[in-house]
């Protein structure tokens, strides 16, 4: 399996790469193959216009969309390993709920003036990390270790919660609100802006690097707490190491592009599938198969119906579904 | 005194959310021992394992291993020294049974070719030499179960920690594998329910009910059809070795 890292590890990065140009080169405004290239090395007869919308629209964005792949992929693959649930993935510990009940509130309830001091990001991020810490809370049992299923079904009890919170926001808010604030719910990098990304960036490579360095102890995880434990691994601490970096790497994409659902859930099976789980080759791929994946779903997201953009939830649901079932079937072969 | 005794446990008491699950154990083995932690279902031998490689905490009491004492130790240190086979359940897609025993090594540090070396030897040891490469969550529970010995003989440690080393596995390999841990020399200590192994690879017994030890000697003395009786609720002796079973008790 090692072996196929070598090989696929590299294709998959010059692949993201082309990727990346091809979300920089199309997008809704039509541009000239010449002016393409004069944008892009910024020559001095560049369109200012042209120029404007590639450096301070589409870069940000692909970079953008990237980041957050590579990070929802990387929170996937932790979740699943910290819980030993492929199911598990970064909004299973009512992330997303949190964050959505906390931004469709925002929208639709606050005076617009606050919700502009404040900016419906950082709101959606208090909201994610109001939800971790409560289904933390409900998991912790007296004298007794955390329960990966007893996390799973506290996430699923708080996501119930704020969902029922969107919904209400949802059907007593006025329809134009309304609308917008389910453009949020079903994830879009629209008008992200580059003083949004060196935070992602920078968190993204700290926790990559702590994980790469921690990979051993992670691979022990996988093997179950007991044994993981046997082996000198501080299990608890490794969870709860995880679980913050699920919630930073989380809240930062759903403040950015709001709800992006699936990566986290189908990318790190597929590059498990592919090279196998040992976290030294697991994670790298699944970083660079996210950034692949959210960097194709949005080119397509603003090229399909240009100059209409459709939001990445929409997309991604339907490339999701496939995968999603070839992973059903082989974990029940396994089982 | 405690130095001479390759783990030595004294007055060891555990409470698991409150409730007491083993009180006041104390026992020492010395160096190339093979004991057992014999008992009925809930007497408290498990979480006597589980105390030893750091899943539980004691409540009181102390654990030393070649002089050291468990709390003096980094996990990691106490993981070189006693190693343990233990019954938990993972998340195995994606990992093959050459992982597994790797995964054992490197948490340990080794890596390189001592690695590889003791990783190959280990799986055939336990003849999962031709499935090396094979998707471990497709492996029998026997395979499994050899699997995990082998990531353990893989890096053998001083002190071997058992909890039902022979759980899932057919008779030939129940033997293969004891006789290899035997043949090793190595400190164990162990739980088992076939009383036909704890006979034949057992040097001293420690019997347990109600989360106290409450005979402990050598097998001959403690398996007696008074302890079987009042214990395991079976009317049964043995004889040349071999257990003879009249029955359960009735109650």
């Amino acid at each position: 399996m090692q072996s196929r890292f070598l090989v696929l590890f590299p294709t998959a990065m010059v692949a993201m790469l082309l990727v990346a140009i091809a979300g920089v080169l199309w997008g809704t405004a039509d541009i000239s193959w010449s002016d393409r290239f004069a944008i892009l090395i910024r020559a001095e007869d560049a369109p200012r216009g042209l120029s404007l919308i590639v450096w301070q629209w589409r870069i940000p964005r692909v970079l953008a969309v990237g980041l957050i792949g590579a990070g929802l992929a990387l929170a996937g693959a932790l979740m699943q390993t910290a819980l030993r649930n492929p199911m598990a993935d970064p909004y299973l510990m009512g992330l997303s709920s949190g964050a959505s009940a906390a931004a469709v509130a925002a929208i639709i309830w606050l005076p617009a003036s606050v919700t502009e001091v404040l900016g419906v990001p950082v709101i959606a991020f208090t909201g994610a990390a109001v939800a971790f810490l409560m289904t933390l809370g409900l998991s912790q049992q007296r004298g007794h270790q955390i329960d990966p299923l007893v996390v799973i079904l506290a996430g699923v009890a708080v996501s119930l919660m704020f969902q029922s919170v969107t919904a209400f926001f949802l059907y007593i808010g006025d329809p134009h609100v309304t609308r917008n604030a389910l453009g949020w719910l079903m994830g879009t990098a629209a008008g992200t802006e580059w003083r949004e990304l060196p935070l992602l960036a920078l968190s993204l490579a700290v926790i990559a690097s702590l994980s790469l360095l921690r990979s051993d102890a992670l691979d022990a995880t996988l093997l179950g707490e007991e044994h993981a434990q046997a082996l000198g691994i501080r299990t608890g601490r490794l969870r709860v190491m995880i679980f913050v970096a699920t919630v930073v790497l989380t809240g930062l994409a759903v403040s950015i592009a709001g709800i992006v659902g699936f990566i986290g859930l189908i990318v790190p099976h597929m590059a498990r599938l592919l090279v196998g789980a040992r976290h030294k080759v697991l994670l790298p791929l699944s970083m660079v198969l996210g950034a692949i994946v959210l960097m194709a779903v949005d080119l397509l997201c603003r090229t399909l119906l240009a100059p209409q953009e459709l939001p990445l939830g929409v997309l991604l649901a339907l490339f999701a579904a496939p995968p999603f079932i070839i992973i059903l079937r082989g974990l029940r072969r396994a089982s | 005194m405690q130095a001479d005794f390759a783990l030595n446990i004294r007055d060891l008491s555990v409470e698991v959310g409150g409730r007491p699950y083993v009180r006041d154990v104390s026992l020492a083995i010395p160096k190339g021992e093979i004991h057992c932690l014999l008992g009925p279902n809930g007497s408290g031998k498990t979480t006597v394992l589980r105390t030893i490689y750091r899943a539980l905490r004691p409540s009181a009491g102390t654990i030393v291993a070649d002089g050291r004492g468990i709390d003096e130790c980094s996990h990691h240190e106490w993981a070189q020294k006693a190693g343990a086979l233990v019954q938990s359940s993972g998340l195995l897609a994606g990992l093959t049974p050459e992982d597994i025993v790797e995964i054992g090594l490197s948490v340990l540090g080794l890596s390189g070719a001592d690695l590889a070396r003791r990783r190959d030897e280990a799986l055939a040891l336990v003849g999962l030499s031709e499935k090396r490469g094979q998707p471990a969550d497709r492996l029998s529970g026997g395979e499994l179960q050899r699997c995990y010995f082998a990531q353990l003989l893989a890096s053998d440690p001083e002190i071997y920690i058992l909890d039902e080393p022979t759980n899932h596995l057919d008779l030939h390999y129940q033997l293969v594998l004891l006789n290899e841990v035997k043949r090793r020399g190595r400190t164990v200590l162990m739980t088992l329910h076939d009383l036909n192994l704890v006979a034949r690879y057992c040097d001293h017994i420690h019997l347990m009910s109600g989360g106290k030890i409450v005979d402990r000697g050598k097998p001959s003395d403690v398996l007696t059809r008074q302890n079987l009786m009042t214990h395991f609720l079976v009317d049964a002796y043995f004889d040349a070795q071999s257990l003879v079973i009249a029955g359960p008790v009735v109650t």
